[in-house]
């Protein structure tokens, strides 16, 4: 029967066309929005597995560009049990650089507005309580993929920067090539000179300029007695959750994010999101249906007296709901698949033109998704089509349909 | 034996009521050739689907080999139908994306075929002569082997009962006496009961039943019209509707109860 099914669709192979694109856009509407979900997830996940530690900051800020902390407050840390190494830090959004503020960097930008989501961080480092970390990011990255030094104890004080691979692209020199190792970087109006480059692969930590925290508190006017967040290591790795409900106990007004609990917030954000995102695609998908049973329909219609015909032969109600219902089912499955393919060929090239580190993604499961809900629906979309096809009494179908 | 039993069927027709049959009685013994003829809008092609458990009548009981089909279940209908009735019509009614083959095992196809089946719809195709055309789609075969296919098709199943509604309608004179040939070989191989309804006359031979129906009755030889009975057993008429306005002989098969 199924390839009887089969058969009765290619039957009508314009109909059965502009069904499958009526079904597919919504499709490919789905697979688009969730490969860019997917692709946020990646970026996330893939900049939280960098780091091991637990970051604290002022209770209720976003991120540590917003906040604000006593310096004190790192000498308490240090003698909280199970504490292994503190790291203050200072952060902040890099004023301008080379002569370019945030706004203009954002329109003079040949990646358009786009970029003034993935602009330049300065993160000024204790060097000192920094060479104590065994998780620190930015030396990590580059001794592995990175060129030159990191900063060491003779930085402390110094114009001295670490940069990434995509900030010496995106600054490149008088000549248009990338900045390297020795080269100066104008930021605020002040020379700084690159020590090192550091490439972490993860486009939300690749936009970080690291200097000593003297040096970041005098560019971003930061005051002395303050910081912006603390980087906190564990001794025992196992052990980050707990250390931060202790030093968020101890600590009042403080949060404590340990990179399970960020991994488990930002997953369930994008629960969230992608719950929305399901609602916004779900009336693109009803008109889908819709349209699915429309085409049902003419399609049964007009085969009246065929179904009179396979009833005179012995063939039961069940037995012509269930063709009705696989032709519609097949249709769901082509347009899954052409809805799939379009999705994969829209996202490779959307992919070409995208910043700011967002790679959208079209992973198995979301194919898989894609042509299941694409099944679905044409086998909802076949259901009433099919039950009314199979109510007809034979005689009935036969007459109206010879007439 | 076929027995029908003051059978009343009544249809809605846009916003009003139409009376097709208005009291049918008549019996068809097994293995007969049985015609139904009369005008236009007489019923018989409704009392013709009646026989096959297309439709249930309003009143009335339809008796074939003992089942009752107005008292059948939907389920037990399907199963005579795909057992013991097969079906030929005017427009042949073939499935178009199918071939010729999978037209006459279209029965089967809900529970797949099996090797014998397809073996003998073979051999059917290469009784009526259609042995090179076995992969032909019916937009491929001319009007005669359509109607040969759908022969095919009714009697794949071996059926207790072939039912044919105007089965030379669209074919010219020649071809549609090539198809009453076949009609009567496979009666005769298979033993199976054959009602056609027909306008044509010419096919009917003098040792087939006829049965007559105007207006939703069966007809006198005489031109007047039996009422309805309400009594399966009611007296009996004598003749019947002649194939050719002469009366019927006694063991024809057909008897045609006396109107109340």
């Amino acid at each position: 029967m199924g390839v009887f099914a089969w058969r009765n669709l290619l039957t009508r192979p314009l109909r059965t066309v502009l069904a499958l694109i009526g079904l597919s856009v919504p499709i490919l509407g789905v697979m688009g929005l969730f490969s860019v979900s997917n692709g946020l997830r990646d970026l996330v996940g893939e900049t939280l597995s960098q780091i091991e530690g637990v970051m604290v900051i002022r209770e209720n800020v976003p991120s540590p560009v917003f906040s604000t902390l006593p310096v004190s407050l790192a000498d308490d840390l240090r003698r909280l049990p199970g504490v292994r190494a503190v790291a203050p830090e200072v952060w902040g959004i890099a004023p301008n650089i080379e002569g370019r503020g945030m706004l203009v960097r954002g329109l003079m930008s040949k990646k358009g507005m786009g970029s003034v989501f993935d602009q330049p961080v300065i993160s000024g480092q204790d060097i000192a309580a920094h060479m104590n970390l065994n998780s620190a990011v930015f030396p990590r990255a580059l001794k592995e993929k990175g060129e030159g030094r990191f900063l060491t104890l003779e930085d402390i004080g110094k114009p001295n920067i670490v940069i990434s691979r995509k900030i010496a692209r995106d600054f490149p020199d008088r000549q248009g090539n990338p900045r390297k190792l020795g080269d100066g970087l104008r930021i605020a109006d002040k020379n700084y000179t690159i020590v090192g480059i550091y490439e972490t692969g993860s486009l939300l930590l690749d936009v970080v300029i690291v200097m000593d925290i003297e040096t970041a508190r005098s560019v971003l006017n930061f005051a002395k007695d303050s910081i912006s967040s603390i980087y906190v290591e564990a001794k025992n790795p196992g052990e980050y959750d707990a250390l931060s409900a202790t030093i968020e106990k101890a600590n009042p007004g403080v949060d404590a994010r340990s990179m399970n609990e960020v991994k488990a917030n930002f997953g369930s954000l994008m629960g969230q999101v992608d719950k929305l995102l399901m609602m916004t695609v779900s009336l693109a998908l009803i008109v889908g249906i819709v349209g699915i049973i429309n085409t049902m329909l003419m399609s049964t219609t007009e085969r009246f007296v065929e179904f009179g015909v396979l009833r005179t032969n012995g063939w039961s109600e069940a037995n012509i709901l269930t063709l009705v219902t696989l032709e519609s089912a097949f249709l769901g499955l082509l347009a899954g698949i052409v809805g799939c393919v379009l999705a994969l060929i829209g996202t490779s090239v959307a992919n070409q033109f995208i910043s700011g580190g967002v790679h959208l993604g079209v992973n198995p499961s979301l194919l898989g998704m894609g042509i299941s809900l694409s099944v679905v629906m044409g086998t909802l979309g076949g259901l009433y089509p099919a039950w009314r096809a199979a109510r007809l009494v034979p005689m009935e179908a036969i007459r109206i349909g010879s007439h | 034996m076929i027995e029908v039993v003051n059978v009343w069927k009544s249809y809605r027709s846009g916003t009003r009521w139409v009376e097709a049959l208005r009291g049918i009685n008549c019996r068809i013994e097994r293995g007969r050739f049985a015609f139904i003829v009369g005008p236009s809008g007489s019923g018989k092609s409704t009392l013709l689907y009646l026989l096959g458990a297309l439709d249930r009548p309003s009143n009335g009981e339809i008796l074939v080999n003992g089942q009752n089909l107005v008292t059948m279940s939907e389920a037990m209908q399907n199963l005579y139908r795909r057992e013991q009735v097969g079906f030929i019509f005017q427009s042949f009614n073939l499935i178009s994306n199918l071939s010729a083959l999978e037209n006459v095992l279209v029965p089967s196809l809900p529970r797949g075929i099996t090797a014998d089946q397809r073996e003998r719809a073979v051999e059917l195709l290469k009784q009526v002569g259609l042995e090179d055309r076995l992969d032909h789609h019916p937009y491929q075969l001319s009007g005669g082997e359509q109607q040969r296919v759908a022969i095919a098709r009714a009697v794949v199943k071996q059926p207790l009962l072939v039912l044919a509604d105007e089965p030379t309608g669209e074919l010219d004179s020649k071809t549609g006496d090539e198809i009453y040939k076949i009609l009567r070989s496979m009666q005769a191989t298979f033993q199976t009961t054959l009602v056609v309804v027909t306008h044509d006359r010419r096919f009917i031979t003098p040792d087939d039943l006829v049965l007559e129906i105007q207006d939703g009755q069966v007809a006198h030889p005489n031109g007047a019209i039996s009422a309805g009975s309400s009594s399966a057993h009611g007296p009996k008429a004598e003749g019947s509707a002649g194939f050719n306005g002469e009366g019927d002989s006694p063991g024809r098969g057909v008897s045609l109860k006396a109107g109340e």
